[in-house]
Formats: C-alpha cells, sequence, structure tokens
C-alpha cells in the first residue's frame, strides 16, 4: 500500500529504534492510525510485511489496544473522560451534552464525518477534571459553555487553545511545599535544555559520571530513602542493585510513562515542563547499572507530550547528553521513546515489557524478574517517571539531603494530584509524610460549598478509600500501609457527602473491568462480572444478597490474580462495601438516592 | 549431567524428594495428589491464567500456583487446605459466570474437564443473574468450529498450534472478558487442520466438524488402535457407535504420539464409509464385473490359480501385497505365494529400504544390535524408536519432508527441539518447513544423495575437488562430527549407493564411538510389516535371502513345502513379465497398481489371464480385475502393524462394515480352497493372534512381548543379522522403492474417498 513520505519517515526511524523490529509494531499502527483515520486490514499486512511477522500476530496486539480503531472515526475524535475524578466534577454531564448536541452515541460519527465521540477512562487530566482529548488535544475544567464553544470552532476547523500545561501543574506555591522536581513548573521554556541547565541541570549526572563510581551511585540512591512513585513504594537503590554486573545481554533503563492510574496526573507535566530531568534520572540509572540503552514508554494518549520529550532527546544528543561519551566520561547511553495505545495494564512492569517487544500487554510470571530477565530477555530497571526525576537531585544535593526532606524510611517529596471535591485541585509537590488532612484542607483549600467529606481515595482508584475519620494521618507508603490503604500512585481524590459511593463504587470497576487484560480468569470475569452487578444495583435494581455477594466476589479476586489488577479492583470495592454499607441498602429502594454530580457551569438548552 | 543434588519439601502430608527444578503441580500428580488446572499442560509454554491450580505454601502471604512454582528445599506444600478448595470453588464460580451451560447439547457434555471439574470442586448453586455475553458460533473451517461463550481461555489452543505445531495460526483477539480465540484469517482457518486444537480444548470451545451434534460420548465405544493411514503408527482411539466409527482421537495419550494426531489421523477416518466402498464379490461375465457369493468368488479364485499354475507352472503367478494390511495378513500372503503357489514372485510398492537398512546393519553388526533407547544398556544399538526422537540430542533428516510425509516425526523433532534443545540438520533436494528449526541445512540436487552422503563422512571427502555442494556441506559435516549422539532418518530415496554411503558414514562413527541410529521413513501404515513380513522377492521374513537354504528350509518345514529357491520378480519386474506375456496371473492385496505405477498401463495388465483383487473399492486395479473380493480396513480388523522404525502395535477392530472379510480371512480361505484344488496346505491359523505367534517364533526379532503388545506398548523388533548368513541379496533394483510423497491431506489410494479431509481448502482439491 502507499505510504505517504512524512509516515515512512517516521515507519524508517522506528525500524531503526529497537534491537527487535516487532517493537515497532504498536507506534507503526498507531502512526498509521494518524494519517489514514484507522488500522485496514491492507494497513494489517503492509505491517506484518515489514516487520516480517504474520498478520495474524499484528492482528491478534493491535486488537488488544483500546486507541487502535478498526473502523474510521471522526475528523475530530472526541472522547470525555467520566472517570472518578472527572465523575466528581460533571464528566457524565460534559458527555451527555456532547451527546446531545453532535446527536451521536457513544463510539458513533456524525454524518458529515465531522465527529466522532467516545467515553474514555482517566486520560491524566484528573486536577483539571472535567476533560476531554480532541484527537491528541487535551481541553480541561470544561462547563457546558466551555465544551459548546469548543465544538462550535472545531466545527468550523479551528483549534481552540489547548490546555497545557497540564491544569493544575502550575499555581502559586503552597508554603507548605517543597518543590524539588516540581521547581521548573511554570518556568518560561522549562522543557529547553538551556534553560534547565540554568536551574542545576546536568549536575546530578555530573557527579554521578565523575565523583561517584556506579556501586556508589547505587548507594547513594539506597540512603536517599526515595522509594518507587509508580505506587508500589520499592526502594529504587535496592531495585537497582538486583541488577547483575555481568551480563552477556546488553541491559537497559526503562521509564515507565504509562501513566495511567485514576487520579493520577503528574508524569505528564514532568514530562512536559522537565523532560531532560527525567533523562538525566535514566543516564543515571544507566551509569549505575552498567546500561546503554533507555526507553521511555509514554502512553498513547500523551502524544504532545511525547513529541515534547522527543525534541529534548534530540537536543541532548546534539548538545553531548545523550549518546556517546556523555559529558567527556566516556559512558555512552542512548535514550529514545516508545508509544503505547491505550493500556492501562501496560503500566504493569513486565507488562509494558510485552508490549515494548510489540506484543499483547500481559504480564509474565515472575520469576525471573525484570532485573534479571526484563526487556529481551535482559537484566532490566524499570522505574516511574517521578521516580527517576528524582535521581537527579539526589545525585546533585546528596542522599542526606534528600531523605531528610521526608519521614523516616520515606525520602524526599512527592507530587500528590488532588482532584475531586476540593477548591483547589492541583499538583502540589510535598514532603513525604505530609498530613493528608491538611493536605485536603488548607493545600487544596477545603471543600467547595461548605459540603463534608466523605471519603479518599489516597493514591489511585487502586486504593482502599478512607472515610472522613480516617485522614489524619501522614501521607507515607508505611502510614498509608498501617491505616489498611497505599499510598500509591500520589492521586488522591477527593469525595464529598453528595456523592453516590455506590457509583464510585461501580464507574472504579467499570475501569477495572475495561482494563482487565483477560488473561486469567478472576480478574477476567470477576471484574465484568462485578461490573454487571454494580451497575444493576446502583441502578436500583439490587437484592439485599447482592450486597454481600459483592465483597465476596472482589475477595474472591482479591490476592488469587495474576497480576496486582484483580487487586485492585477489589480493594477499593471492599473497602466501599465495609464502609459505606448503608449507602448500598439505601439502594434496596430501588433508585439511586443521590443527585448526579453538578456540570461546574449549568448545561445550556 | 552432574545433577545429584535433590529436593526434599513437604507437601501435604508427604515427604517428598524431586529433582531440582521440578514443579509442583508435577511432584503432586506424580504422587496421584490432584491439583486441578486448566491451563498447565505438560510440554507447553506455563501460563499461570487459570489460576485453578492454586495451592498454600508455608510462609508465603498469598496462594501460589503450583503449575508455577518450583519445589525448593524445605518448602511446605499444602493442596487440601479450605483456602485452597475456596479458591477452586471461586475460579470455577468465576468461569461459569459467563460460560453457557448448554451442557445438555454440548459435543464435550460427558467428558468435559469444566464438568468434572464443577461436580468435584464447585458451588451447588449460581449466584450469577446477569446477562451473559454471547457471540454467535463461527465455523473456521470445515473441520474447526468454534463457540466463544464457552471459550474459558486457557490458551492451550493457542500453544499447541505455537509451539507444538509451528503453525501458529490461533491468536487472541479482543481484551478483557471480551477475549476470544481467533484463527489467522479474516474469520477462517488456514492451517494445517490437525485437530490438535480441538481435542486440546478443555471445554466445547472448539468442535470438529466430523463428530459435532453426531452423538454423546457415552454412546459409543472406545477402541484402541493405530492410525491407518501414514507409516509413523500413531496410537488412535476410535469412538465407535454401532460398528460405525464417529471420530478418532488420542485424549487417552496412549502411545509414544502422546496426544499427537494429524488431520488424517483424525479426520480421515470416513474413508470406510464412503458409498462406493464394496460389499460383495465381484466377477467378471462377459466383460462385465457381477456381484457374487463369496463362495462362488473364492473357489473361482482357487480353482482358476490352480489352472494357471497346472498350465504354465507357479512362476506365471505373482502376488502384489498392500503397505496397509497387517503383519500377520502379510505373513499369509507370503505364505500362500511361496508354499502354496510356490513362487517368489511377491512384492509391494516399496516405500523405503528397509532391507537396505538391515543390510546396514549387518555391515555394522561388529557392534551390537538391537534398539539401543529402549533396551537396557544398548548404547550401541542402531536402531532409534519413535520415542527416542522426541529427545534425541541430535537429528539428521535426509530426503524427507517429514512435516508433510510423516507428521508425527516431525512433531517428535519440534518436540526435541522445544523441550530438549535438540539440534536439527537436513539434507534434501527439496525445501522443506522444518528448515527453519534446523541447525543447519544443505539443499543437493535430485540424484546427487549418494554424493551428498559420501562427503558427511570425514574420510568422504578427503579426494574431492571443492564444489558448491562441497563448501556448503563442510560446515554441515563438522557440526554433525561433533555430535556424539544421532538419530539419522531417510526416506525413499536414499537407496542403493546412497545407502551404502550412509553406511560407510555410520562405520566411521561408530569407529569414533560416536553413537549413531537410523530410521527408514517409509509411506504408510504397515509399509515396514509389509518388508518385515517378506513381501520381497529375494527376502523371506525376518530378511533371510530366499537364496540361503537354511532360512528356506526352516520356513518351509513350519509351512509344509519345499520353498522355491530361484528369487522372484520385483514388482516392477512381475508388471514387466505381464506385458511380455510371461506372467499369467496376478494376485493383488490392498494396492492399485495400476494407478500408482507409472510405467504400466492398464492395456498391459488386461493380458494377464486372471487378476485378483483385495480391496475397498473399486480402484483403477480392481476396475481391470476379474475377480474383485471386498476387504475390511485397518480399522475394521484385529493384528499387528510394525511402524516405520520397527515398532511392533496391536491393530484393534473399530468399525465393522457389512459384507466385507478381513484380508487375514480371505488368505487363509483360500488356502483351504487352494488345498482343495490340491495345491498346497490349508494354513491352520485361525485368528491373526495365532498368526503372531507363529510370527514371533518364525520371524527373526519378532519375538516381542506379548504382555507389552496387548497392554498398548509399542514394542521394537529386535532383529537378527545373522540370518543373512552371509548371503548378501542383490540391491533392489532402480524404480522398485519410491514413496508417494504423500502431503498432510493425502494418503495414498486411500485420498480420494477420505471426503473431509478433501474438502479442506488447503487440500487443494478443486471440486
Amino acid at each position: 500500500m502507499e505510504i505517504p513520505p512524512v509516515l515512512e519517515e517516521k515507519f524508517q526511524a522506528l525500524l531503526q529504534r529497537y534491537p527487535v523490529k516487532r517493537s515497532a509494531l504498536v507506534p507503526m499502527a498507531l502512526y498509521a492510525q494518524d494519517v489514514f483515520g484507522f488500522v485496514s486490514d491492507e494497513l494489517i499486512l503492509e505491517i506484518a510485511k515489514r516487520l516480517g511477522l504474520s498478520s495474524l500476530h499484528v492482528n491478534e496486539t493491535l486488537a488488544y489496544y483500546s486507541m487502535i480503531r478498526r473502523k474510521p472515526a471522526g475528523k475530530y475524535h472526541v472522547q470525555v473522560c467520566t472517570n472518578v475524578s472527572c465523575m466528581l466534577r460533571g464528566g457524565n454531564e460534559v458527555f451527555d451534552f456532547v451527546q446531545k448536541k453532535l446527536e451521536i452515541g457513544n463510539k458513533q460519527t456524525t454524518a458529515d464525518g465531522m465527529f466522532s465521540l467516545e467515553e474514555v477512562e482517566c486520560i491524566g487530566a484528573c486536577t483539571g477534571a472535567p476533560a476531554m482529548q480532541v484527537n491528541y488535544d487535551f481541553y480541561e475544567n470544561l462547563t457546558g459553555q466551555r465544551t459548546d464553544d469548543l465544538l462550535d470552532a472545531l466545527d468550523k476547523s479551528s483549534r481552540p487553545a489547548r490546555s497545557v500545561p497540564t491544569s493544575g501543574s502550575v499555581h502559586e506555591r503552597h508554603p507548605a511545599e517543597v518543590s524539588v522536581i516540581s521547581r521548573l513548573f511554570g518556568v518560561p521554556d522549562s522543557h529547553k535544555l538551556d534553560v534547565y541547565l540554568q536551574r542545576d541541570g546536568y549536575k546530578g549526572l555530573e557527579r554521578a559520571l565523575k565523583e561517584f563510581t556506579p556501586e556508589q551511585v547505587i548507594e547513594e540512591v539506597k540512603k536517599s530513602n526515595l522509594r518507587g512513585r509508580g505506587g508500589a513504594g520499592f526502594p529504587t537503590g535496592v531495585k537497582w542493585s538486583f541488577v547483575p554486573k555481568e551480563s552477556a545481554k546488553p541491559k537497559y533503563i526503562l521509564c515507565n510513562a504509562d501513566e495511567s492510574e485514576p487520579g493520577t496526573c503528574k508524569d505528564r507535566p514532568l514530562m512536559e515542563m522537565v523532560p531532560h530531568q527525567l533523562m538525566e534520572g535514566m543516564v543515571i540509572a544507566g551509569r549505575a547499572v552498567g546500561a546503554h540503552h533507555g526507553y521511555i514508554y509514554i502512553r498513547g494518549e500523551y502524544r504532545y507530550v511525547l513529541e515534547i520529550v522527543d525534541a529534548a532527546i534530540e537536543e541532548a544528543y546534539s548538545r553531548g547528553y545523550l549518546g556517546k561519551n556523555i559529558m567527556g566520561s566516556g559512558f555512552d547511553f542512548d535514550l529514545a521513546t516508545h508509544t503505547g495505545a491505550g493500556a492501562y495494564e501496560c503500566g504493569e512492569e513486565s507488562a509494558l515489557m510485552e508490549s515494548l517487544e510489540g506484543k499483547r500487554g500481559y504480564p509474565r510470571i515472575r520469576p525471573p524478574f525484570p532485573a534479571v530477565v526484563g526487556l529481551y530477555g535482559s537484566p532490566t530497571v524499570i522505574n516511574n517517571v517521578e521516580t527517576l526525576s528524582a535521581i537527579p537531585a539526589i545525585l546533585h544535593r546528596g542522599s542526606e539531603w534528600y531523605s531528610g526532606l521526608g519521614s523516616p524510611k520515606n525520602g524526599g517529596t512527592r507530587l500528590f494530584c488532588i482532584s475531586g471535591h476540593v477548591n483547589r485541585p492541583g499538583i502540589y509537590e510535598l514532603p513525604m509524610g505530609f498530613n493528608l488532612k491538611r493536605m485536603i484542607e488548607e493545600v487544596a483549600g477545603g471543600i467547595p460549598g461548605g459540603r463534608k467529606l466523605k471519603a479518599v481515595i489516597p493514591g489511585g482508584s487502586s486504593c482502599p478509600l478512607l472515610n472522613a475519620e480516617e485522614i489524619d494521618l501522614p501521607m507515607d507508603f508505611d502510614s498509608l500501609a498501617k491505616a489498611g490503604s497505599m499510598l500509591g500512585s500520589g492521586g488522591l481524590v477527593v469525595i464529598d457527602e453528595s456523592t453516590c459511593m455506590v457509583d464510585v463504587a461501580r464507574r472504579i470497576m467499570h475501569f477495572y473491568a475495561h482494563e482487565s487484560c483477560g488473561w486469567c480468569i478472576p480478574c477476567r470475569e470477576g471484574t465484568d462480572w462485578l461490573r454487571k452487578m454494580l451497575d444493576r444495583f446502583h441502578s436500583g435494581g439490587g437484592r439485599r444478597e447482592d450486597i454481600a455477594l459483592i465483597g465476596e466476589l472482589s475477595k474472591n479476586m482479591l490476592g488469587r490474580t495474576f497480576c496486582p489488577l484483580g487487586d485492585a479492583a477489589a480493594l477499593p470495592t471492599i473497602s466501599i462495601v465495609k464502609k459505606w454499607p448503608h449507602e448500598f441498602e439505601e439502594h434496596l429502594a430501588g433508585k439511586c438516592p443521590y443527585q448526579p454530580a453538578e456540570l461546574l457551569t449549568p448545561a445550556l438548552g | 549431567m552432574a545433577e545429584t543434588a535433590e529436593i526434599k519439601f513437604k507437601l501435604d502430608d508427604r515427604q517428598l524428594t524431586v529433582r531440582p527444578g521440578t514443579l509442583v503441580i508435577e511432584a503432586a500428580r506424580e504422587q496421584g495428589i490432584e491439583v486441578p488446572s486448566f491451563c498447565y499442560y505438560q510440554g507447553l509454554a506455563l501460563q499461570a491464567a487459570c489460576r485453578m491450580c492454586l495451592v498454600e505454601v508455608e510462609k508465603a502471604p498469598k496462594l501460589q500456583t503450583a503449575c508455577t512454582l518450583v519445589a525448593v528445599n524445605g518448602m511446605v506444600v499444602r493442596t487440601n487446605t479450605p483456602q485452597v478448595h475456596e479458591a477452586r470453588k471461586s475460579m470455577l464460580e468465576f468461569l461459569l459466570a459467563n460460560h453457557p451451560l448448554d451442557c445438555p447439547v454440548c459435543d464435550k457434555g460427558g467428558e468435559c474437564e469444566l464438568q468434572d471439574m464443577t461436580f468435584r470442586y464447585g458451588a451447588d448453586r449460581s449466584r450469577f443473574v446477569e446477562e451473559k455475553l454471547h457471540v454467535p458460533e463461527v465455523k473456521w473451517s470445515n473441520i474447526v468450529y468454534y463457540d466463544a461463550p464457552r471459550c474459558i481461555l486457557c490458551f492451550r489452543c493457542v500453544r499447541v498450534c505455537d509451539e507444538g505445531m509451528d503453525v501458529k495460526a490461533l491468536g487472541v483477539g479482543q481484551r478483557g472478558a471480551n477475549s476470544v480465540i481467533i484463527p489467522n484469517r479474516d474469520g477462517y482457518l488456514e492451517c494445517v487442520e490437525c485437530g490438535m486444537c480441538i481435542d486440546i480444548c478443555p471445554v466445547g470451545a472448539l468442535t470438529s466438524g466430523t463428530y459435532r451434534y453426531h452423538t454423546r460420548p457415552w454412546e459409543m465405544q472406545y477402541v484402541p488402535t493405530v492410525c491407518a493411514h501414514c507409516s509413523n503408527g500413531c496410537k488412535t482411539t476410535l469412538s465407535v457407535r454401532n460398528h460405525e466409527i464417529i471420530r478418532a482421537n488420542n485424549r487417552d495419550l496412549s502411545g509414544y504420539n502422546g496426544d499427537f494426531l494429524c488431520a488424517k489421523g483424525r479426520f480421515a477416518f470416513d474413508f470406510t464409509r464412503h458409498p462406493e466402498r464394496l460389499n460383495q464379490p465381484l466377477i467378471r461375465l462377459g466383460g462385465k464385473l457381477d456381484t457374487a457369493s463369496w463362495e462362488e468368488a473364492l473357489q473361482a479364485v482357487a480353482s482358476r490359480l490352480a489352472a494357471i499354475r497346472k498350465q504354465n507352472g507357479p512362476e506365471a503367478i505373482g502376488f502384489y501385497g498392500s503397505n496397509r494390511t497387517t503383519n500377520e495378513e502379510n505373513y499369509l500372503l507370503g505364505r500362500i505365494a511361496r508354499a502354496s503357489i510356490g513362487t517368489n514372485n511377491v512384492d509391494h510398492h516399496r516405500t523405503a529400504d528397509y532391507a537396505g537398512l538391515m543390510q546396514l546393519a549387518a555391515d555394522l553388526a561388529g557392534s551390537s544390535s538391537g534398539h539401543g533407547g529402549s533396551t537396557a544398556g544398548g548404547s550401541g544399538g542402531i536402531f532409534a524408536t519413535m520415542r527416542d526422537l522426541e529427545s534425541a540430542p541430535a537429528i539428521l533428516l535426509i530426503g524427507n519432508d517429514a512435516t508433510e510425509q510423516n507428521p508425527l516425526v516431525a512433531w517428535q523433532i519440534r518436540t526435541a527441539i522445544r523441550n530438549h534443545r535438540s539440534r536439527l540438520y537436513i539434507l534434501d533436494s527439496r525445501e522443506q518447513k522444518l528448515n527453519s528449526k534446523a541447525q543447519a541445512s544443505v539443499l543437493f540436487a535430485r540424484g546427487e544423495e549418494a554424493a551428498a552422503i559420501g562427503k558427511l563422512a570425514p574420510s568422504g571427502t578427503a579426494n574431492l575437488a571443492e564444489t558448491d555442494l562441497d563448501r556448503r556441506l563442510h560446515p554441515f559435516r563438522d557440526a554433525l562430527a561433533a555430535e556424539n549422539d544421532v538419530v539419522v532418518l531417510f526416506g525413499a530415496a536414499i537407496q542403493g549407493a546412497a545407502l551404502a554411503r550412509l553406511s560407510d558414514f555410520a562405520r566411521e562413527r561408530v569407529a569414533a564411538g560416536k553413537r549413531t541410529r537410523f530410521i527408514a521413513l517409509g509411506d504408510y501404515a504397515n509399509s515396514r510389516g509389509a518388508a518385515d513380513m517378506g513381501l520381497l522377492p529375494e527376502w523371506l521374513p525376518g530378511y533371510a535371502p530366499i537364496a540361503n537354504p537354511a532360512a528356506r528350509e526352516a520356513f518351509g518345514k513350519i509351512w509344509g513345502a519345499t520353498l522355491p529357491e530361484k528369487p522372484g520378480l520385483d514388482s516392477r519386474a512381475m508388471l514387466d513379465a505381464t506385458a511380455a506375456g510371461q506372467l499369467k496371473a496376478l494376485y493383488v492385496v490392498g494396492a492399485n497398481p495400476a494407478k500408482k505405477t507409472n510405467f504400466v498401463g492398464s492395456k498391459r495388465m488386461g493380458k494377464l489371464d486372471l487378476l485378483v483383487v483385495q480391496d475397498l473399492y473399486l480402484s483403477e486395479t480392481a476396475r481391470l480385475a476379474d475377480i474383485v473380493l471386498p476387504a475390511l480396513s485397518a480399522f475394521e480388523k484385529n493384528g499387528t502393524m510394525t511402524n516405520t522404525a520397527g515398532e511392533v502395535q496391536l491393530v484393534r477392530q473399530g468399525g465393522d462394515f457389512m459384507g466385507a472379510r478381513s484380508d487375514f480371512d480371505i488368505l487363509r480361505i483360500l488356502s483351504h480352497q487352494l488345498a482343495q484344488q490340491r495345491v498346497g496346505q490349508p494354513i491352520p491359523l485361525r485368528t491373526p493372534d495365532a498368526a503372531f505367534e507363529e510370527i514371533a517364533r518364525t520371524v527373526p526379532g519378532y519375538a516381542v512381548s506379548w504382555a507389552g503388545l496387548l497392554s498398548g506398548t509399542a514394542e521394537p523388533i529386535q532383529p537378527n543379522f545373522a540370518a543373512t548368513n552371509g548371503h548378501r541379496p542383490a540391491e533392489s533394483a532402480a524404480g522398485v522403492i519410491f514413496s508417494n510423497n504423500d502431503s498432510l491431506f493425502t494418503s495414498g489410494s486411500l485420498t480420494p474417498y477420505c471426503r473431509m479431509i478433501r474438502s479442506l481448502r488447503e487440500a487443494g482439491v478443486t471440486p
């Protein structure tokens, strides 16, 4: 088939990018979809031919990724997020509004081919909720009026101003904030190398290359008490130390930028505003474990972010911060981005590696662990964007300084994304161990309208929810675990008394059912069953025995699934059934006693 | 291997000692402790997807999957705790949530793993009140149907197609609860149609075009026997209802083929009920074949044979045997030819040089003989078994496209490569699929067999000029020379001089202390047995040369006759003699020389005074016959067959067909009829069992364990090379040994009657 030159150039670049050609599969398909509007059978054969794969392999791989379309969409593909953070601030109402205005339903296209509509899962704009994407453009803090204006402008084929940087990332600093990794947020041109260099950029790398041995670098990171910011909180330095020193195969540094835990939108601003900080962290990691190759796996929805990172990588290569003989040290490091294509599961480290290898994003059996057998069967370090972004400062200013910023065993600061029912939703860099209650009341300005707090999701939707009585506690990994929940990914969702908790449980389960990869029985069947049951229950069709059944089925998933996604679906559900049983009882009357969320400006007409 | 270390761990109340690397699920099963699983399947990649095998491990916070859990010292595992039972119950509940409970009409009902596990571990009621996901069933090919709602996504089918078959025709579409198995083409399958996916499916998600909605499993009888098609001798279990074969599979994993069967093995049993099947003897009257009674027909055969013998002598009569009849039937045919009629004019379509292999073995007889891999300490043995293949460290495949011609051999090779890191070397005149799995492969031109093989032995290359073939063969030869244990597989083209070069190669290796074993690859179910039973003009059963007076005497004594000394005509010479008018009568059993030999036309065959054909159908040869006797197929009789590697297996009657008789019965009756005509002695052997007892006594190598045979084992024969007693028969004439080069979708003369196979898109038959 005929491939336009611009796309051909992308194809060629992708074919050069990986040691295994198959890795280019998903990016090729996504970039081609951008050009052709969808992935045709012909395109599948073309990709198969170029990668030396069977069309079946291409077909089954692409079928896994929700951004890949096998049918044409509208010129403007409107994707409205209705996940929890958006739902709490009127996401469903935005979706309804768009449906009515465009006179199409979910996954439908207008007759003139201008618009198509899709209800999507969390797009990483939680602190700018409600939000939507039109093609790859983010539009946040939507109101009825703003949505109406946007669609009108698009209809005239103009491109309204996008919401960049991420809403809530740039704001007046709260006195409690300690700006380490976010120190460049809001600085003009902060994504440029020169601006970064003016603000201590690449000084950590310089020390790592010139003052420390690789072992000392690992030691510094260990001493900093930096723990994985992706959610699990595993000590980063310890993780690095698992990588064997000697390896016949090349080692890899992977950055997990597949941010998609509902309520979490910190990696997006970190990459769009300070990409060099992340890249510097990766080169340091490479130096520490003796790896010379790295990939940043960025979720497909963050296309503009990927373009910023690509430009930063190019700049770093041209100035000797990537490539051969970095900073004259003799150390080489190559780095490239890789786009995902819509799959939460690919945020699981081994699924991410499968995905990066051009396969369906199924998690792998462990052991072996990635540190020994990871990407392409090679020793691999995989860290979250925020984790790697903290590395330069640790190396530059010392582990002692960094660990001192946080609480015991929880070094440094953390970006907390506070969304939902607060007056000042935003991304705040606070010391580890900062009090949750203060976070909500002081930092985020408390709950609007004088309403009372009902529940808090402390670290992304996979964490057990806390009720209003449980929030007076320090936000670090250990304290949250003690309180029966998790610090998770730093995505706090604040839920006030006007919210139906059954609806929250329902929406959370919808997400996990949508994102279950389908590999193992309990997750695949359990999330789907619970989704159906919670739908029925919320709409008033519940039976008394369903209340216990919801909890039991969740417990039957818990700890028995192949990967943590089953737990992620089970834990919040179990906590909601346990802490708000009366809300379930109220639904037995045959309808939901709560009103839907208000669209912040009353909907038009 | 220096792996002397042992792992000691506790499983329930037992203290176990296992090899390092043992999976807990395997250790448990070996102990008879059931750890249920859907996705775990021995020999296929681990999945840990179904979560049925969760067990409790002391000090582990969560239940662990026994299928991925490697036993370590001091580990304490429990499979029988309330928590484990609860987990199993909940997994089944999840599975049944969306599973359509259409068991009453599901093909799998009664033999379904999901049913069985639910019965044993499941809940007694459903708590699922939501609407089930439903999508319609799809037909992927005439053989494979997929019912997505029934699918539990254990991925066995995907793995067996990829890892086992190397076909990779199945994948996974969609995601999450919508996940489905998808075929490699847009809505249909293009594959080898082996049906492995259907049989390996634990539920009724994949069903077969031949079996679906035909019957219920409990209405059938199950008959373990041997596949009637190629020479690999796969065990198959026929599911039979009212004497009709409804299904063939090997789900009981009997035999060395485990669960392997190819498309023919699974779906080509339908030839037994083809409408053209003969059910009455036919006698030519006034130029036309007309029906006759068995009595009339057999009397006519005997009297006319007697008359020709009397008038033209025994050498005017020839016997053309079959590749598919049993050892007992072949033995009887040879006995009738040599003892009753008194001629050595007996042959069959030879598809591998088994006699040449015996000669090679005799030449190597300095080293010890027999089946090394299967007999204790027989490291000097030169014959490999089918089972040996699956773990052979190195395999040299010469002149045979195993994927097409010898499907089980190819499966064993793939298994060896996958599970034992075996190395495959291929030397052939054609490109073949296995080349992609080979460590090295060299292509030579047809006719260069002897030259190419001649260069494999280190000494064979010394004086040769450096040709292109040499250059390609050098690294190949060196790699082979480094192998300490090679199984050599060779096809029909390796005969005569080429086989002699192979013998040189083997001699040098044996002299260097390197183990070398052989399998000759023939075409059909009992190609080997036809040769072993002496359906050869120059050899008596067991390859005793006819020139050997002691051998003649031994058999003559048992058969009650003085056996003729003069070597007979081979298959080709018999047909030439027919054309020349020297051969007056030809007796053909289960063969179709008029079609299958390109050097004889029907006109020449017409010169015969008497052509008798025993067959299932009115084949091209039968159409020319004077008397046609309808025979039963291999699926309808008892006896033994010998696979191409020289392993004997029992054949058991599955189906039956009214009007036809087994070749054994026909030949036995014929011997009585001939005796009435004062030709030879009646054969006193009443049953195939009795015949096999005589074979075991008389045929060198066939004194195999009867107990083993009865219990379903493949018993390797132990040939006795002394039988040649210094008499080296002439090499087989050119053109006598040749392969039909059957594909996965053909089966020699049975092909036209295998309707399901022929209906497949991949078979390439234009309708």
